[in-house]
C-alpha cells in the first residue's frame, strides 16, 4: 500500500447526495440559481434548505444574473492547500445584491480592481466517484 | 455560583514537532501536573479536551478518553472533547469553569492539542481548509489567510493602516518569542525581515502569519476551597464572553475592518468581572495574522476604533506601554497549534499573574485577558485575575 491523501476538498454534488443538487445540475449548463423560500419569499446567498426568517424548508430555484462586480479581492501567492496553485484571486463578487465568494480566474493581478465587472464561469473540478462531473461558481473578468 | 481558579499550568515545546500526538499530550500533561504537586492524575474528577482535528492529522478520534487513559485521569464527574476550531482550547475552558462553578465537578484538567505538521506541508495546509465552509469556501481553495487579507484591506482603505504597522505586530511578536523557550520561533525578527518575507496573501506576508505548528498545553481548575488548599497563588477566573456573528465569509459583517462580535463578547466578559479594558494588564489576544491583533487592540477597547495602527507603532501594546500584549510571543512567534492555543494563553496569564514568568515578567500584573476568535466574526473572551474579586 502506497501513502495515500485521504481528501476530497470538493461538495458531492448529485441528487444521491444532496437536496441541492439543482444549483449544481443548473451552474454546469451555466446558470447561477439561487434558493427562494417558499413561505416568505427570502432568496438566499448560498443556496439554502431551511429558512432562518420563517422556519420554511421548501424553497424554488432563482435564475442569477451572470454578471457581478468586483467587491473585495486578495491574490493568495504562496501557502495554498494540496491540489491548489498560486496565485489565487479570492474574491468576494456582488450579484443581484448577495455577497458571492468565489475564485476569479483567467485575471491578471496587476490589472484586478474593486468594483470590475465579472462574468460567471463555471469551473469544472475532479469528477465524483461514481464519474459525476462537478462544478463550482468561479468568474472570469468581464 | 462558586468561584473558579486556575491552580496549575504547563505547555509542551511548540514547533514542528518529532513528537506524535500523544507524545505532546503526555508533555502538556506532565508540565502541568509539576507545577502543581498537590494534585496527581488520580486526584483529577474531570478532563475537557480542545482539539481541532485529529481525525485528518492523526487519524483519531475518541480524544477524550485517550488523553486520560494517557495521564492517568479515571473522570468521574466530566469527560468531553470540544472543537470550535481556533477557539477549541478556550471553550474547553468555558466548560470546566461552567462544570466547577455549577457544583458539578471541582478539579478539572482542560488539555488543548495538536499535531498539524504532515509528511507534506500541502497537505497540512489542506487539512486547515475543514475549518471554512467545505462547499462554499474550501472547494475554491480557501483556507484563513485571504480572509484575514480581506480585513487587512478594509482597515488600511478606512483608517489609513500600514504595511508596516502590521509588521511591527510581527515583530514585536517574535522579539517576545525569542524569550519563550516553548516558543516555535526563538530568534526575533527585524522590520526589514517581516517587510521583505514572502508574500502569502495581499498583504499579508510570511511573518505577518503564524505557522503550522504542533503542540499541547494543560491547565487545571479548581473550586475556591480546593484552589487555596493547593496553592497560595491560585488565578482566578473572573469573565467570560462569548459571541458569534457568522460562520461563512459573506454572512459577516461586510465591512471587515469591524469585527463587533469580538466587541460584544468582550464587553461580557468585562461586565461579569466588573472591570474595564484600562484595568488589564497583560492580553493574550489572537494573533493568526498581524490584522487581527491590531483589529483586537480596537474592539477589546485597548484604543479607539481606527487608531490600532499608531498604537503599536508607538509602543503602547508592548513593554512599557499601556498594556502588554502577547507577552508570550503570540501566535505569530509561539505558533498555532489549534486546541492548544487558548489553554496555552490561560498558562501564560497563570505564571505572569503569580510572578513566575521570568524573563516575559509584566511588572505587577493583576489582571489578564485571553482572547481567540474562530474567523472574524467569532469570538471568546476570558478575564483571570490574582485577586478572587
Ligand atoms: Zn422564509
Amino acid at each position: 500500500m502506497t501513502y495515500f491523501r485521504a481528501t476530497d476538498p470538493f461538495p458531492l454534488e448529485s441528487a444521491d447526495h444532496t437536496k441541492l443538487h439543482e444549483f449544481y445540475a443548473r451552474l454546469g449548463q451555466g446558470t447561477l440559481a439561487t434558493t427562494k423560500c417558499a413561505g416568505c419569499g427570502t432568496a438566499a446567498w448560498p443556496p439554502r434548505g431551511f429558512c432562518p426568517e420563517c422556519g420554511a424548508d421548501t424553497f424554488d430555484w432563482v435564475e442569477l444574473s451572470a454578471e457581478g462586480t468586483v467587491h473585495a479581492f486578495t491574490v493568495q501567492e504562496t501557502g495554498l492547500p494540496a491540489g491548489f496553485e498560486g496565485p489565487r484571486v479570492f474574491a468576494i463578487v456582488k450579484v443581484d445584491g448577495h455577497r458571492v465568494f468565489s475564485i476569479l480566474v483567467d485575471a491578471d493581478p496587476v490589472k484586478l480592481a474593486v468594483g470590475q465587472k465579472v462574468r460567471l464561469a463555471p469551473l469544472r473540478v475532479a469528477d465524483d466517484p461514481k464519474g459525476n462531473a462537478r462544478w463550482l461558481p468561479a468568474f472570469r473578468p468581464a | 455560583m462558586r468561584k473558579v481558579a486556575l491552580v496549575g499550568a504547563g505547555v509542551s515545546k511548540f514547533g514542528v514537532r518529532k513528537a506524535t500526538y500523544r507524545d505532546l499530550i503526555w508533555e502538556a500533561g506532565k508540565a502541568c501536573f509539576d507545577s502543581v504537586p498537590g494534585v496527581k492524575p488520580k486526584d483529577v474528577e474531570g478532563l475537557v479536551v480542545g482539539s481541532v482535528m485529529p481525525e485528518r492529522t492523526a487519524f483519531q478520534s475518541h480524544i477524550s478518553s485517550l488523553a486520560a487513559e494517557a495521564l492517568g485521569i479515571r473522570p468521574s464527574a466530566l469527560s468531553a472533547r470540544t472543537e470550535h476550531m481556533c477557539a477549541s482550547g478556550t471553550v474547553g475552558i468555558r466548560y470546566a469553569y461552567a462544570f466547577i462553578a455549577a457544583g458539578l465537578a471541582d478539579l478539572v484538567m482542560v488539555l488543548g492539542v495538536e499535531k498539524l505538521n504532515q509528511p507534506t506541508g500541502d497537505e497540512a495546509i489542506l487539512n486547515m481548509g475543514t475549518g471554512v465552509d467545505r462547499e462554499w469556501e474550501a472547494a475554491f481553495g480557501l483556507t484563513a489567510p485571504p480572509c484575514f487579507a480581506l480585513a487587512a484591506q478594509r482597515h488600511m482603505a478606512e483608517y489609513g493602516t500600514t504595511e508596516e504597522q502590521l509588521a511591527l505586530v510581527g515583530v514585536k511578536n517574535h522579539t517576545h518569542a525569542a524569550k519563550n523557550p516553548n516558543a516555535h520561533f526563538n530568534k526575533g525578527a527585524t522590520l526589514d525581515q517581516v517587510l521583505c518575507s514572502r508574500m502569502i496573501s495581499t498583504p499579508l506576508r510570511l511573518f505577518m502569519c503564524s505557522p503550522i505548528t504542533d503542540g499541547a498545553a494543560a491547565v487545571i481548575l479548581a473550586g475556591e476551597e480546593r484552589a487555596r488548599a493547593l496553592t497560595d497563588k491560585p488565578v482566578w477566573i473572573r469573565g467570560t464572553g462569548q459571541a458569534l456573528d457568522g460562520f461563512q465569509l459573506t454572512s459577516l459583517h461586510e465591512d471587515y475592518a469591524h469585527w463587533p462580535a469580538m466587541k460584544r463578547a468582550a464587553q461580557a466578559a468585562y461586565k461579569m468581572a466588573g472591570i474595564g479594558p484600562h484595568d488589564v494588564d497583560l492580553a493574550e489576544v489572537h494573533d493568526c495574522f498581524a490584522i487581527a491583533e491590531l483589529i483586537a487592540y480596537e474592539e477589546l477597547g485597548f484604543c479607539h476604533k481606527g487608531e490600532a495602527g499608531p498604537f503599536v507603532a508607538e509602543g503602547r501594546s508592548d513593554y512599557g506601554g499601556d498594556i502588554v500584549v502577547n507577552p508570550r510571543g503570540g501566535l505569530i512567534g509561539c505558533g498555532h497549534p489549534l486546541g492548544a492555543t487558548g489553554v496555552a494563553q490561560a498558562a501564560e496569564v497563570f505564571v505572569q499573574l503569580r510572578g513566575e514568568a521570568g524573563a516575559r515578567q509584566v511588572d505587577d500584573a493583576a489582571i489578564g485577558l485571553t482572547h481567540n476568535n474562530s474567523g472574524m466574526g467569532e469570538h471568546v473572551v476570558m478575564l483571570y485575575g490574582r485577586e478572587a474579586r
